[in-house]
């Protein structure tokens, strides 16, 4: 009887091992057709279904969606650059904008794009918030109205004239107007058209367990010819391990490994601009001391930025502007007022006060040696840091609600539009801190539709900016990229952005 | 026995209970939502959502509703068998839940037969030679295993077994766009996958049942009846196995199924270590990400799981020993 049960116990275990296997396998029967020429494999993940409602909200999930879904403007080496329209218009009150389109642009079921699609594009956008929603500045959206001129010409009205309209509109994607037209919840909406685009790949497959993904180039592209055939996204867990494998072509590595790679003519480096970055922030209302300008600068002085850089960036980074606008930024500002590290000078302007603050960092590797760094050199004047390592979701819950003293914060988009200076800095975005002087510059800065003159108030905002120092941007990390050069060698940066993967023209042909 | 066992079941139901409400409330509890999102990743970038956009969403996902209006929805919907639509994944949490939990439950069964097995083989054997050179190694080295974390494990045989030799795949359940010609060659590919995380699954647990299965055969050694096997002269490898395992088996059977929830909680780590593609990543994404139907979703299979086998480990035991029934 008993040695019954156990044989029974053990073909059931048989069982279940045999039937959980074969459903593993049920999922994977697809036939994939193999196109030939030029693939290229890539890090992979889940990022989401690549359709502008169902994408992750991060990088990977965005630029995955914009190979199949092209914009109006694209964004090149050097800045916007015509894309599907092939020509803008704006009008002298900055109240019109006009494009014209390229014409004969299919999208990949082979219908023809015009400026239908564009409007619907638009109004679609407006009433279901897309994840990237670039139609919206404030509470509303700033589109008065959409007239379609004709096939390939299109007006858009806006309610106030604002400097980040032309790349706003440039940035939306387009969809197509025949499949969306229905679709009253495109969050929901996964079927096999919410990925038809008109973008110079297709979506081939998209297996999200594994977190693979595979474009082919499509033939009827209106625009550059794809260099690239396939794009593969394959599952990886160590990008170093399999770029070593052979298993994906390009990779991110850090700073130590650099000699493995360089003087060897089968990898190519490259160093990506400083668009990624922390910053240390200040919340002036739980610390009323630190509305003192004198405060603000002797914490700058006491922290050893080019320490941080060695020490946690491993040299791959350069200190941050104390405008804000990193280094690498087309708009970046070096005269501004730059705080070297100084314990004297610290000492001084604190006037021999003694300082206890609290930090909170997230709890990523690189957070918690800089907080210990920050720990040390800040306690050389005479501030004690008291530090708390939360998750990164806490942090940003904590930094959002104003439950902190001083927070440190790294992310990424710090070479976009200079917009973010009024974002970052104008009354209400730092707890306790306002001042006239920069918002009245930073709303200045977003009226002005003259590109040189806008760039002149930039150029002073910084200015101002770094004098007052409300915020501390600690540095900003220019990590490099190893490729073998002898499989493919289109790698390009966008003229805002760090990352060669993500940027649309790494995989078409220059034109 | 009959009030016995409505006893037990309504330990069982309430059990349930208070882990569904705990579900429910622990991922709400934590700091953050879904959409509140400042900083990111080195190197990476996010969107970040307006206050406009924020507001926009949680009313979509009726999260501006009282939280004792969304519990009640919560229960209502469970008891239709709807766990919800994830809020990071755009997907059914019932459909992403049955994509994802063949590939755990593969790996966890197929490492709790081989560490079982071994485990007790190697313990019948120590024991029988107990105190032997043999014994005492064995006895050292399977503490010292069950010692070092699984992740540490999984991380050095990932270097070394598919980084610097490259016997098996560095990640991921299957190769991905490649062709098969038969459904042998997939088979064979999805095992080749899981091999390194059922490695390391299996050394994990296998110091567990090894000291089990001693410990349990040393005490079956002592009986009467086995004096009296050793007595009739039977041969030492029919003793071992006919005699002794049969009745130290036991303690064994009943630890495959109690070990189920602290085996689920290794192979988390483990499927982060592999990228493996089960419910382990997907529980730490969703605990990253604040996807809280998603949390809701795992967590509630998770403990369905693991009452399940409790219940079966009750019932077994009841069954093999008489001295409980």
């Amino acid at each position: 009887m008993k040695s019954k049960g156990i044989k029974k116990f053990s073909m059931f275990f048989a069982l279940t091992f045999v039937m959980t296997t074969l459903v593993g396998c049920a999922q994977t029967t697809y036939k994939p057709e193999f196109s030939d020429g030029l693939v290229i494999n890539l890090s992979g993940g889940d990022w989401g279904y690549p359709s502008p409602y169902t994408h992750y909200s991060r990088g990977p999930g965005m630029f995955k969606m914009r190979l199949i879904f092209d914009s109006l403007l694209e964004r090149g080496e050097e800045g916007l650059i015509p894309w599907l329209a092939k020509d803008y218009d704006i009008s002298n009150d900055g109240k019109v904008y006009t494009f014209v389109l390229n014409q004969g642009v299919k999208w990949h079921d082979g219908k023809d794009l015009t400026a239908e699609d564009v409007k619907f594009s638009f109004e679609y956008f407006i009433e279901h918030t897309p994840v990237v929603d670039d139609l919206t500045i404030g509470d509303e959206t700033f589109i008065e109205s959409i007239d379609v001129v004709d096939d390939y010409t299109i007006k858009i009205t806006v309610k106030c004239p604002n400097a980040t309209i032309l790349s706003r509109l440039g940035a939306t994607r387009i969809i197509p107007k025949h499949i969306w037209e229905g679709i009253d919840d495109p969050k929901k909406f996964t079927e096999k058209e919410a990925t038809v685009g008109c973008g110079p790949y297709i979506l081939k497959e998209y297996n999200k367990e594994q977190g693979a993904y595979r474009f082919e180039a499509f033939e009827e592209y209106w625009g550059p010819k794809p260099k690239v055939d396939s794009i593969q996204f394959i599952p990886v867990s160590d990008n170093i391990l399999a770029f070593n494998k052979g298993e994906i072509d390009i990779t991110g590595i850090t700073a130590d490994l650099l000699s493995k790679y360089e003087g060897d003519d089968e990898y190519a480096i490259m160093q990506n601009p400083a668009f990624w970055g922390y910053k240390l922030m200040f919340n002036m209302d739980r610390r009323e001391e630190l509305k003192d300008k004198n405060i603000r600068y002797a914490i700058a002085h006491s922290i050893d930025v080019q320490e941080l850089i060695d020490k946690v960036a491993r040299g791959a980074a350069v200190p941050g502007s104390s405008g804000y606008l990193p280094v690498d930024h087309i708009w970046y500002n070096q005269n501004v007022r730059r705080y070297d590290y100084n314990i004297d000078r610290a000492r001084e302007l604190l006037k021999g006060k003694d300082l206890e603050l609290n930090l909170v960092i997230s709890n990523s590797e690189e957070e918690l040696r800089i907080g210990e760094l920050l720990k040390i050199s800040l306690a050389k004047s005479g501030i004690e840091l008291d530090v708390k390592s939360v998750d990164m979701k806490t942090r940003d819950a904590m930094v959002k609600s104003g439950d902190y003293e001083l927070a440190l914060i790294g992310h990424g988009g710090w070479g976009g539009d200079p917009d973010m200076l009024r974002r970052t800095y104008a009354t209400g975005a730092i707890p306790g801190y306002s001042n006239e002087e920069i918002d009245k510059l930073a709303d200045l800065q977003l009226m002005e539709l003259d590109e040189d003159k806008r760039r002149e108030v930039v150029f002073e905002l910084q200015e101002r900016i770094g004098g007052e120092l409300p915020l501390i941007p600690l540095y900003n990390t220019t990590g490099y990229i190893v490729y073998r050069p002898g499989k493919y060698n289109g790698w390009m940066y966008m003229f805002d952005h760090h990352e060669v993967t993500h940027s649309k023209l790494s995989y078409l042909e220059e034109r | 026995m009959n009030r016995d066992r409505t006893k037990m079941l309504l330990g069982y139901l309430l059990t349930f209970l208070i882990i569904i409400t705990l579900n429910f409330f622990i991922p709400r509890l934590m700091p953050g939502d879904p959409f509140t999102s400042l900083s990111s990743e080195e190197g990476d970038i996010t969107v970040i959502y307006s206050e406009e956009q924020i507001e926009r969403y949680k009313r979509y996902y009726g999260m501006d509703r009282p939280i004792a209006e969304q519990y009640i929805g919560y229960l209502k919907n469970l008891l239709k068998g709807n766990l919800g639509y994830s809020i990071y994944y755009n997907q059914e949490v019932v459909s992403i839940l049955k994509n994802r939990v063949p590939w755990t439950v593969a790996i966890v069964i197929c490492s709790l037969i081989i560490s079982s097995f071994l485990g007790t083989i190697l313990g019948s054997i120590s024991a029988w030679f107990r105190n032997s050179k043999l014994d005492k190694i064995l006895y050292i080295s399977m503490v010292f295993i069950s010692e070092v974390p699984a992740f540490l494990m999984g991380i050095l045989l990932l270097f070394f077994m598919a980084g610097r030799w490259g016997l098996f795949p560095l990640s991921g359940g299957m190769s991905m766009f490649t062709q098969y010609s038969t459904k042998c060659e997939v088979i064979l590919d999805i095992l080749h996958h899981a091999i390194l995380p059922v490695m390391t699954l299996s050394i994990a647990k296998l110091g567990e049942f090894y000291l089990i299965s001693r410990s349990s055969m040393l005490s079956v050694m002592s009986k009467d009846y086995m004096k009296t096997a050793r007595g009739k002269g039977l041969k030492s490898r029919r003793i071992l196995f006919r005699h002794g395992l049969k009745n130290s088996i036991l303690p064994v059977i009943t630890r495959i199924f109690l070990s189920l929830g602290s085996i689920f909680g290794q192979a988390v780590l483990i499927e982060n270590i592999f990228n493996y593609p089960g419910i382990g990543t997907l529980m730490r994404q969703g605990v990253m990400v604040r996807d809280y139907v998603l949390i809701q979703g795992i967590f509630l299979f998770v403990a369905i799981t693991v009452l399940t086998m409790n219940f079966i480990a009750d019932l077994i035991y009841k069954k093999l020993d008489s001295r409980v029934r």
